[in-house]
């Protein structure tokens, strides 16, 4: 018995990895064209698309998708950056207490509560735009940036609460005692002693909006709209190269200066990343 | 302590959903806060009009293949690469990685790669193929959405089935095992079985996802050849702010999401039914 099934897992194996690697072959090629054909000129890459030739490599190209007038790159990372730090500060300073109210509340509204936001998770994004858009222009906050920053920072709410409040359950409530022992308020106890331990799932959190709110493209489009003149990664890339997309040494060196942030954010990130979302997925 | 993010919440999630059906019965132009309640006419046009009646069957063809495709794909890589081991993590990496790139990234990424004179009929004319017409051909654009929807999507599905598969007793397959059991009974009376619960959470959430796919589109074709992978969500922003027609957009909206919840909770419910049955 156990001769046959030698027998018959070593093609199996040789097979699972010729599958694995093509595969592979087919997520990382498009990448690796991305990248090469950032420094080439526009005959090259049509003609070699999977060689460099060190003789034609150039810098010009990427040097022009730095500092073209249609879409300054440096200047949408920092306004990206910025609003993913935003909401950040802000669905993490809203949604923890919520969370703690409800991890340690026993009744029936508490339920409601959690219920609330987690109805959120089952409301596409997109639905809701339209409205959004009255509700904002009823505050005056449409195409403005603290209207932007509102509308993510309430989309960040649903997973937020939903992960914060299942991390919070498993935090013994002796440690809530221990604080009003001490004279501590609610508000105070939970800042300055359960805030603190939640340093994990705080972690997982900040994982995901930011990734969430660094690829968003519809609600800056729409939201903060052209005439904000407010671009961030995707709605810069949008209008830098939607138009001239057949001319590739527009489109290769704006497209790798708009993904190098994410690709290095994920290479050190990785591992946290990826459990971040399982952590986020499972529970969900 | 809950108050202000109740009052975000709201103010930004709630009431605009129930706004949603208010607007879908107005002729709202999205620029001044005047409307007239015109009825179900957006309904009625929305409904009448082909190009919707396309956008949905197309719409549905790519959620539920993609679903289908994304999870089977998903599925069968988590089990050859779900064991530790150095060459497991990183070939997990490389088909992870896109999930972190924008949608709308990716579909400019493919754009460029799949045009009539772009990299990829480059390659197939060293090899004496082609060119292909992926993105001029109706039937070839609509394959050429899903392709990158999946090159793009399977990684997650991969992710959480891992996560499913870990968590797996080794002893069952270790007594599998003992029993002469094949790889491929372990997979089907273990593994399947076991992973019940995120087979759910990756069904639906694919699902759902795909049933709002956009991003993609409108950087990988425009929505052509001649309309043909025009999606609902496109149609909806089209008429809401290319038409500035936001109470037919809101009207196409809200069916969206009776369709997405009707769907989900179907998706859900049957597949309460075979966990159930897995356990007993």
């Amino acid at each position: 018995m156990s001769a046959v099934r030698a027998r018959g897992t070593l093609p199996g194996a040789v097979l699972k990895w010729v599958v694995l690697a093509a595969i592979a072959l087919v997520m990382l090629i498009p990448m690796y064209i991305l990248v090469i054909s950032a420094f080439k000129p526009q005959a090259e890459i049509i003609q070699q698309p999977l060689l460099i030739d060190p003789s034609t490599f150039t810098w010009e190209y990427l040097q022009a998708a730095l500092t073209s007038e249609k879409f300054n790159v440096v200047r949408a990372y920092g306004i990206t950056l910025a609003f993913v730090a935003l909401v950040n500060l802000f669905g993490i300073a809203l949604a923890a207490p919520v969370a703690y109210v409800i991890a340690r509340g026993r009744k029936k509204w508490h339920m409601g509560l959690l219920l609330l936001f987690v109805s959120g998770l089952f409301i596409p994004g997109q639905v809701t735009l339209i409205p959004v858009v009255f509700v904002l222009r009823v505050l005056g906050l449409i195409n403005t940036v603290p209207g932007f920053i509102l509308f993510e920072t309430a989309a960040t709410l649903p997973v937020t609460i939903f992960l914060f409040s299942a991390y919070l359950r498993t935090v013994p409530r002796d440690i809530d005692e221990a604080a009003a022992l001490d004279g501590a308020g609610q508000i105070r106890a939970f800042w300055s002693c359960i805030f603190p331990i939640m340093k994990p799932v705080v972690a997982t959190i900040v994982v995901l909006n930011s990734i969430s709110v660094w690829n968003d493209f519809v609600s800056p489009q729409i939201i903060l709209g052209p005439s904000s003149g407010i671009y961030t990664v995707t709605t810069g890339v949008y209008a830098a190269v939607g138009q001239y997309s057949t001319n590739y040494t527009v489109v290769f060196p704006t497209l790798l200066l708009a993904i190098l942030p994410a690709v290095i954010f994920f290479v050190f990130m990785q591992r946290h990343i990826i459990g971040g979302l399982i952590a986020g997925a499972t529970k969900g | 302590m809950a108050g202000p993010a109740v009052v975000v919440f709201l103010l930004m999630f709630i009431i605009p959903m129930i706004l949603a059906f208010v607007l879908s019965l107005t002729d709202w132009n999205g620029y001044s806060l005047n409307f007239n309640f015109i009825g179900i006419e957006n309904y009625r046009f929305a409904f009448r009009n082909p190009r919707t009646v396309d956008a949905v069957i197309f719409t549905g063809i790519v959620a539920v293949t993609g679903t289908v495709l994304c999870n089977i794909i998903g599925l069968a890589v988590a089990v050859l690469i779900a064991a530790p081991g150095r060459a497991n993590t990183v070939l997990r990496t490389i088909f992870f990685y896109p999930y972190i790139i924008s949608s709308l990234i990716i579909g400019f990424l493919w754009s460029a790669m799949l045009q009539p004179n772009g990299v990829a009929n480059a390659l197939l004319g060293h090899i004496g193929i082609g060119p292909l017409p992926f993105l001029i051909d109706p039937t070839w654009a609509k394959g050429s959405v899903i392709a990158t929807i999946l090159w793009s999507s399977f990684g997650f599905n991969m992710i959480l089935f891992i996560a499913g598969i870990k968590s797996v007793p080794t002893e069952y397959y270790e007594a599998a095992t003992v029993d002469g059991a094949s790889r491929w009974q372990q997979f089907r009376s273990i593994t399947v079985p076991l992973i019940a619960p995120v087979l759910t959470v990756n069904l639906v959430l694919t699902l759902v996802g795909l049933l709002k796919v956009y991003d993609v589109v409108l950087a990988l074709t425009e929505g052509g050849p001649a309309a043909a992978t025009q999606t609902v969500v496109y149609q909806i922003l089209k008429d809401s702010f290319a038409r500035s027609a936001l109470g037919l957009g809101a009207a196409q909206s809200v069916v969206l999401l009776i369709a997405t919840a009707v769907l989900g909770l179907t998706v859900t419910l049957a597949r309460r039914g075979a966990e159930r049955k897995v356990a007993a």
